[in-house]
């Protein structure tokens, strides 16, 4: 089977640069033009890559990522407008597994791909689902809603970030450090 | 030297309540100053008082405040007079009493009594306080430490007042810097998108590892260009509102015959784009006007540029009629209109309206470069929308010009 790609830019004419690029390269491609309907293709699709523009109106390329590895594994490319370090750092940091800076050439950008694919078949594929349920607690982290007995539940970022750490660990003790570094990690650094 | 009593009433508390009543409630350390000075006039008596301030970065003593209480000096030579004991109390940090020597056939006028007092706050010297007395009465120890607590007090103030000034330059300074920060993330935006397509299909085209068909190359080949001349117009733009925005340009004003100039604009676009109807309206004749032509023809253009844009299919109806001492140029479309809420932005430098940036290109600079242009004319240029209905623009410009050939401020 072809390995699938979501490319994620609100430009068309990169999302014709880079289809017409991987597509030559045998690869599948679906395009979004905005973080939101990425999110929902990647939930339902499940690709096997996601190539992500930093610089997008809404949701940008940093919160998109972020909202993905709530619910996904999926290698992610950031593609970001500056090469600053830190815009590479933040993006490292939301998950991304690697970046390319605008403007890129089509050689580099395909090398790319092709080595980020190559890891992610080397490493295991732990693609979590959409969906969590235990009891009378439900959580779509694609949307990133919650809902108890059928009821929706508002939360702050926070608490739902701290709720999302119980439900990846459900039956296990976790002690105060561990939730700090991953509810409020990102904010103390 | 014989010590007279002082022939002035004591000093009493009240004196010294009053000041600090007068500093606590005072906003301005020259009309506390002023007020002061003339409700203690009774116990404390000068012919001229002058402070001098410490410019802090020409390191000079500036007057910041002079009062003469009158006996026929002049403002300025007084003002002179206490220059020279200022400097003295600068260096000393303390208060210098300078007084005359005891003769009584000397002139009134080459006998004054100088009284000078640093003015200290935050162990900061920011200044000094000089009052004069010409001839008598000599300044008595009460006084001298009545004129010290005068200088503590009016010294906090001023300290009061350098601080906001500070905060508030400070502030302008951190304005000023996020909007250049604001500029120059939307401009690096602007450049580095068609810059990126450039790139990225000229390397797609360069790629060795593969073989595009001969519509492939052409498609990517007419993205190139266009991107290219979406660059140039950018760079065009972008120095000319530089230019603009700094005065480099200088207008050439000449007398002008708006129905030649819009007659021109016309033909033209007849010829470059011919799929716009444009209909002329003018009536009755307007008199020539004084304007830079080629200017004008700038803005009109690129008004009628829009409407081939954002109008699509609308034709464009001009009209021109003067009033007084004005000539007004309407543009018209019948488009789909701008909304209310983005009205007021539009002429803002990189505004576009976010519900149509995406499918039509520009700059968000045309209209901020139109209004400039105008501006340099002394005129104005304002918009009316309604939503379905369409657009006028309606610039008014002076039949004359303040004068002529100006720069543009």
């Amino acid at each position: 089977m072809k390995p699938h790609i979501l490319v994620v830019d609100d430009e068309i004419r990169y999302q014709h640069l880079l289809r017409v690029n991987l597509e030559s390269e045998g690869y599948e491609i679906s395009t979004a033009g905005d973080g939101e309907q990425a999110i929902e293709m990647i939930a339902n699709r499940r690709p096997d890559m996601v190539i992500l523009d930093v610089m997008m109106p809404r949701l940008d390329g940093y919160s998109t990522c972020e909202r993905i590895r709530q619910f996904s594994s999926v290698p992610i490319i950031m593609l970001t407008g500056k090469a600053e370090e830190d815009d590479r750092v933040r993006g490292l940091n939301a998950g991304a597994d690697d970046y390319v800076a605008k403007p890129f050439s089509a050689t580099e950008l395909v090398a790319r791909v092709r080595a980020v694919l190559r890891r992610a078949v080397n490493t295991e594929s732990i693609t979590q689902s959409r969906y969590f349920s235990h009891g009378n607690l439900r959580i779509d982290f694609a949307r990133a809603e919650v809902w108890r007995d059928d009821r929706p539940i508002y939360l702050s970022a926070t608490e739902y970030r701290l709720l999302i750490q119980f439900a990846h660990h459900v039956g296990q003790v976790l002690n105060a450090e561990e939730l700090l570094l991953a509810v409020w990690g990102g904010f103390l650094s | 030297m014989k010590v007279e009593p002082s022939p002035l009433p004591p000093i009493e508390f009240d004196h010294v309540y009053l000041i600090s009543r007068i500093i606590g409630q005072a906003g301005n350390w020259k009309s506390a100053l002023d007020q002061i000075l003339s409700q203690v006039r009774k116990v404390f008596i000068f012919d001229n008082v002058a402070v001098y301030l410490l410019d802090t970065t020409r390191r000079t003593l500036d007057v910041g405040y002079a009062k003469a209480a009158g006996r026929g000096h002049s403002r300025e030579a007084d003002v002179a007079w206490g220059e020279n004991l200022s400097s003295q109390v600068m260096l000393k940090r303390s208060t210098i009493l300078q007084e005359p020597p005891d003769d009584p056939a000397m002139d009134r006028l080459e006998r004054p009594f100088i009284l000078g007092v640093p003015l200290i706050a935050n162990q900061q010297i920011l200044g000094t306080i000089i009052f004069i007395r010409f001839g008598s009465p000599p300044f008595t120890p009460t006084q001298t430490q009545f004129a010290e607590y005068l200088g503590q007090q009016i010294a906090l103030l001023i300290a009061v007042q350098q601080r906001e000034t500070e905060l508030s330059t400070v502030e302008s300074l951190r304005q000023t810097l996020r909007i250049q920060g604001d500029f120059i993330s939307t401009l690096s935006h602007e450049i580095r998108n068609p810059l990126g397509f450039i790139k990225g299909y000229t390397t797609t085209l360069l790629r060795t590892d593969k073989q595009w068909d001969a519509d492939t190359q052409q498609e990517f080949l007419k993205i190139i260009d266009q991107e290219t001349d979406r660059l140039q117009e950018l760079i065009e733009n972008l120095l000319d509102s530089a230019r603009l925005e700094t005065g480099l340009i200088v207008m050439n004003f000449q007398p002008v015959r708006v129905e030649a100039v819009l007659n021109d604009i016309i033909t033209r676009s007849r010829l470059h784009h011919p799929g716009l109807e444009i209909l002329l309206q003018i009536n009755p004749p307007v008199p020539p006007i004084i304007a830079d032509a080629r200017r004008l023809t700038q803005v009109i253009e690129n008004l009628l540029n829009n409407i081939e844009k954002y109008a699509e299919g609308s034709p464009a109806i001009i009209t021109v009629h003067h009033q007084d001492s004005q000539v007004f140029i309407d543009v018209a479309d019948k488009g789909p209109g701008i909304p209310g809420k983005y009205l007021e932005l539009i002429f803002e430098r990189f505004f576009r309206n976010p519900e149509r940036e995406k499918q039509v290109y520009g700059s968000g600079l045309g209209l901020f470069i139109c209004r400039q242009i105008i501006h340099a004319h002394h005129g104005s240029i304002n918009v009316e929308s309604t939503p379905g209905e369409g657009t006028t623009f309606t610039i008014a410009l002076p039949i004359n010009q303040p004068q002529n050939g100006m720069m543009m401020g």
